[in-house]
């Protein structure tokens, strides 16, 4: 390649080109601009402004399994301020009569949600068409105004929607610096909790931008041309495990019976929630324009605490639902198997100096492990409780999902606590503490503490043959360009019991409601056969928490539900009912109706 | 061994002073506000500045060339500590960390860095007994290039990086490498960036077939470069097309902050509107002061250009650009003459810092190139950055003074 090699000479020439080359281009960009183009930029500097306009993406929809809408957009308007061509003395004054707002509130929404002196600041949301109209007819008597049509979020049934779907709000400068995220600016609106929260990068899409020129009198002219606006793109939509006729169910049937609780219901093969809800609820619709101060004011003081997300968040004793993972770990342990008979129970039994009754005075006399779970006896959980030890115990619960997240995609969720000698030591000093405080843990009571959705996680191991799916309610992706993503469901974890194991304790929850003295024998029906345990909890606030935990059919589940009412009383009076209700629902009724109504088209055609 | 001041190039140091006092006539008139009796003194520091940059000038001019031959890597890790320290106690000035505090005055290190780089490229260039095409020659001085590279594009600051690259490529040519090794080189980027647009990336392709025509490296490197290019091309927009909407748009952000339309998307549209209403001789100075220029952050450092647009109009702008295109020229010829390969290679290299700000700035300015944040040498508000140019334009006529040592 030596006829490649150059002299000084030639790269002294070709610099000189190449260099007189980019010369020209600067200057022929230069005449272009300053002698063809001059009267186009002089008029421009002399009068017009270019004001920025941030075009705002259409929010990603959200739909149930059944592509029902849960959650959408209706048009509002917002009014805004744009800093630079507010005069001083009359844009504030006239805009504060036009919205009703004091002035010094308009100023101190102007400073709070500045971005730049040139883009329009948001001052209120949520506007009818008719201040909208005064402002497009009386445009220059509010220099420095301008308004845009926005969408706001609607949740269009009341199906304690909060719980899972969240809200949007207004960012706060918190989020800004904490996110860390540029898509974010002031006044933008961010999902605040639940899957809005969650999945706000793929619902928000991405803001584009419109340059429109504006006459000194401040009417708008048109966009201006000289540079091309940034299409906005839409969110994604996202469809959800949830079943909405489902959810709604659950929610008018609790609704009608009680105040406070959480039901969760899922589908054991796949982990998807298809109904979650918290009571009381209350519409997020709220949130969507500015909060009155009395409906926020209520929702604070009540002190049923609708805020509080309860199965994600209520921290609550198991109770006797719990009573699965002393029985799994024994069998496992080896300290018992299927047919070794405890000491019979007498309504209770001495530990030490002090008597632990069982919850039936009357006593059940000398039980296996089926007839003890089909009958909820204490004395025998008590005993086997004793033999394992605090640590043991804890361990299992542990490896039952117990004391940590489940990971589920929403926001706000709770761990829980699995007590261990360990937490003991700590919270009552090495060793001052009792021995018998395991007793309380093997019939789920105590420090014990856990979150509905765990314990709906731990029955979908059982009824799924010990493997447990990462709960989660996201379905399927639609990008705004028609790309579909599944969501895969993934195994979380693996219940720490053999098969065998596994399908004595299948069989007690059968008991539970097909045995003799099964504590919800009213749940038996022809349709299917359901396995499931009552709970309830001893609440040192008032009255018992009332659990029922269940899956069915029992030998292949589609369903897992489990209901918690709170200061309710015995599970078996309250929560297994209303837990038999949903499944019949869900396993029955819907799948009639579906068929009816195949069956209606049929015959409609000729 | 006194200067014969008489001897000196007072052509190129003449051109290098109008323009600074043409700067200082324009900050002031970019900071003019007669409204405002608080009046921002821009003008007057950068007066200082300019006095501070000749006389570090006459202090080039005085050292001895062996000196810089003799410290040129110590000066260049000097450098890169320099820019280490913007890690530490680096101000964050408009989301990038470039410079910080001595005392009373702001540091840039990318300046000194881009001093450092060209002082131990020109040594390594000019001494190496490796063949000019050899892999190792090409592997050190690319080696020495990106460690300051890589602690410039983290800051983040494009700009000096791109500053760095241009310096590296520049030098390669003139040390004598084939040009079309280098556009082998930098072809597949080029390519990587034009396949965003299938048309751009055909003409883009077409030129380089054109090219390798001309040159005629032989058939295989030909169909190497070719091949090459075909591949980047087809896989940029595969890749591109994985990525989510909002990275993509972060690429895009930081590739062209003009696209950020909150920030210098904007200044953009004002900068060519103020040249523009310039029309051929300007609005007269200070006049220009109540125009949209008013209101831009940036007027007395990235965006002078489009004061003196405004101002006075395309008469002005030729004028400035016929100066940068003296000291272009004499640039060229000192360093052509020079019998010495380190201080040709100083020169050149010198001469391609200033041109290169000199053309990003003013395409900037014009939209014709993306935001970068480089000043525009010699005009620009700034210390480092005027004490900088006061430097090349020293290298420049000490190289020129001593051009037939060896």
């Amino acid at each position: 390649m030596r006829h490649l090699s150059t002299s000084t000479d030639t790269r002294v020439k070709i610099s000189g080109t190449l260099v007189t080359l980019a010369l020209m281009i600067i200057i022929g960009t230069l005449f272009y601009h300053q002698i063809l183009r001059y009267r186009f930029f002089a008029e421009q500097s002399e009068s017009n402004r270019i004001r920025i306009q941030p075009v705002i993406p259409k929010r990603g929809l959200i739909f149930d399994r059944n592509m029902e809408v849960l959650s959408d957009n209706r048009l509002s308007f917002t009014v805004s301020l744009v800093p630079f061509e507010r005069v001083k003395n009359v844009t504030v004054p006239r805009l504060s009569k036009l919205l009703g707002i004091d002035s010094s509130e308009v100023e101190k929404r102007a400073r709070a949600n500045f971005v730049s002196r040139y883009m329009p600041t948001p001052i209120k949301r949520g506007l009818g068409i008719d201040t909208v109209s005064i402002l497009e007819e009386q445009g220059p008597y509010y220099p420095g105004i301008t308004y845009s049509a926005e969408s706001v979020r609607r949740y269009p049934d009341s199906i304690s929607a909060e719980s899972f779907l969240g809200h949007v709000g207004e960012v706060s400068q918190d989020e800004i610096n904490s996110e860390k995220k540029k898509e974010y600016r002031l006044g933008s609106l961010i999902g605040k909790s639940g899957i809005e929260k969650k999945y706000d990068l793929l619902l928000r899409g991405l803001e584009g931008t419109k340059y429109i020129e504006v006459s000194a009198k401040g009417q708008i002219v048109g966009p201006y041309e000289d540079k091309q606006e940034i299409p906005a793109i839409p969110g994604a939509d996202l469809v959800l495990t949830i079943d909405k006729a489902l959810q709604k169910f659950v929610v008018k049937n609790f609704d009608s019976v009680q105040c406070c609780g959480a039901v969760v219901v899922m589908n054991p093969k796949t982990g998807g929630v298809l109904a979650l809800a918290s009571f009381p609820h209350f519409d997020p619709n709220i949130f969507s324009g500015v909060i009155p101060p009395d409906i926020w004011q209520g929702i604070i003081a009540d002190t049923n605490h609708p805020m509080l997300n309860r199965p994600l968040a209520g921290l609550y004793p198991p109770g006797s639902t719990a009573k699965l993972i002393t029985a799994g770990a024994a069998l496992e342990m080896g300290l018992v198997n299927e047919n070794t008979l405890l000491k019979p129970c007498f309504g209770g039994m001495q530990f030490g100096n002090r008597f632990f009754r069982c919850w039936n005075p009357g006593g059940h006399g000398k039980v296996n492990v089926y007839h003890a779970i089909e009958q909820s006896c204490d004395v025998y959980f008590y005993q086997i409780g004793q033999i394992m030890g605090v640590d043991p115990w804890g361990e299992y619960a542990e490896k039952c999902g117990f004391g940590s997240k489940t990971g589920i995609d929403l926001t706000g969720e709770k761990a829980g606590i699995v007590p261990n000698s360990k937490y003991y030591d700590e919270l009552y000093g090495p060793r001052k503490w009792s021995p018998y405080l395991i007793l309380n843990l093997a019939i789920g009571q105590g420090e014990f503490i856990i979150t509905p959705l765990q314990l709906a996680q731990f029955y979908c191991g059982l009824a799924n043959k010990g493997r447990v799916y990462q709960p989660h309610l996201l379905k399927q992706i639609i990008e705004s360009n028609g790309d579909i993503h599944d969501v895969e469901p993934i195994v979380s974890f693996t219940l720490p019991f053999s098969r065998k194991t596994l399908n004595i304790l299948r069989e007690s929850l059968k008991m539970v409601i097909s045995g003799e003295h099964g504590t919800a024998r009213s749940l038996r029906n022809k349709y299917y056969e359901i396995a499931g345990k009552t709970g309830t909890a001893q609440n040192p606030h008032g009255d018992d928490h009332s659990w029922f935990s269940a899956f069915a059919p029992a030998d292949d589940a589609e369903i897992v539900v489990v209901v918690l009412v709170e200061n309710a009383g015995h599970g078996s009076e309250v929560a297994a009912p209303l837990a038999g209700k949903i499944m019949k629902y869900y396993l029955v009724d819907s799948r009639q109706k579906e068929l009816t109504a195949q069956k209606g088209t049929l015959t409609e055609q000729p | 061994m006194n200067l014969d001041y008489k001897q000196l190039d007072w052509k190129l140091i003449g051109a290098a002073l109008l323009l600074s006092l043409i700067g200082i006539l324009l900050i002031y008139s970019a900071q003019f506000d007669a409204t405002s009796e608080t009046s921002q003194n821009f003008y007057m520091k950068q007066m200082i500045w300019v006095g501070l940059a000749l006389l570090v000038f006459l202090i080039v001019i005085n050292i001895p060339l062996r000196m810089i031959d003799f410290m040129a890597y110590l000066f260049y890790a000097l450098g890169l500590v320099l820019l280490m320290l913007v890690f530490f106690v680096g101000h964050a000035k408009y989301g990038a960390a470039r410079w910080f505090s001595l005392g009373a005055i702001n540091v840039t290190p990318s300046d000194i860095a881009k001093l450092a780089l060209l002082i131990a490229l020109s040594r390594f260039l000019a001494y190496t007994k490796l063949r000019t095409h050899s892999l190792s020659r090409l592997l050190i001085s690319v080696a020495i290039t990106f460690v300051p590279v890589a602690m410039v594009i983290v800051q983040p600051d494009l700009g000096t990086s791109l500053v760095f690259v241009a310096l590296l490529f520049s030098l390669w040519y003139w040390s004598g490498m084939s040009p079309f090794y280098i556009l082998l080189i930098i072809s597949p980027l080029i390519s990587l960036l034009a396949a965003f647009h299938w048309l751009a990336w055909i003409v883009y392709l077409i030129i380089l077939i054109g090219f390798i025509l001309v040159l005629r490296p032989g058939f295989l490197p030909g169909a190497f470069a070719v091949s090459i290019n075909l591949f980047f091309g087809i896989l940029a927009p595969i890749a591109w097309n994985r990525l989510a909407d909002y990275q993509k748009l972060r690429i895009l952000t930081f590739l062209d902050p003009g696209r950020d339309p909150r920030g210098a998307g904007y200044q953009i549209i004002q900068s060519k509107i103020a040249m523009g209403s310039g029309g051929l001789i300007g609005k007269g100075y200070l006049e220009g002061s109540q125009s949209q220029l008013k209101f831009l952050p940036e007027r007395h450092t990235d965006f002078i250009f489009s004061v003196l647009g405004e101002e006075f109009g395309f008469v002005g702008t030729l004028i400035v650009i016929g100066l940068f295109a003296f000291i272009c020229y004499r640039g060229i010829q000192i360093a052509a003459r020079c019998r010495s390969k380190f201080t040709s290679y100083l020169a050149w290299g010198a001469m391609t810092i200033l041109l290169f700000q000199f053309f990003v700035n003013v395409g900037m300015t014009l939209g014709l190139m993306p935001v970068t944040g480089l000043p525009l040498p010699l005009l620009s508000y700034g210390g480092t950055s005027q004490i900088l140019s006061w430097i090349l334009i020293g290298l420049l006529v000490v190289a020129d003074y001593h051009w037939t040592e060896y």
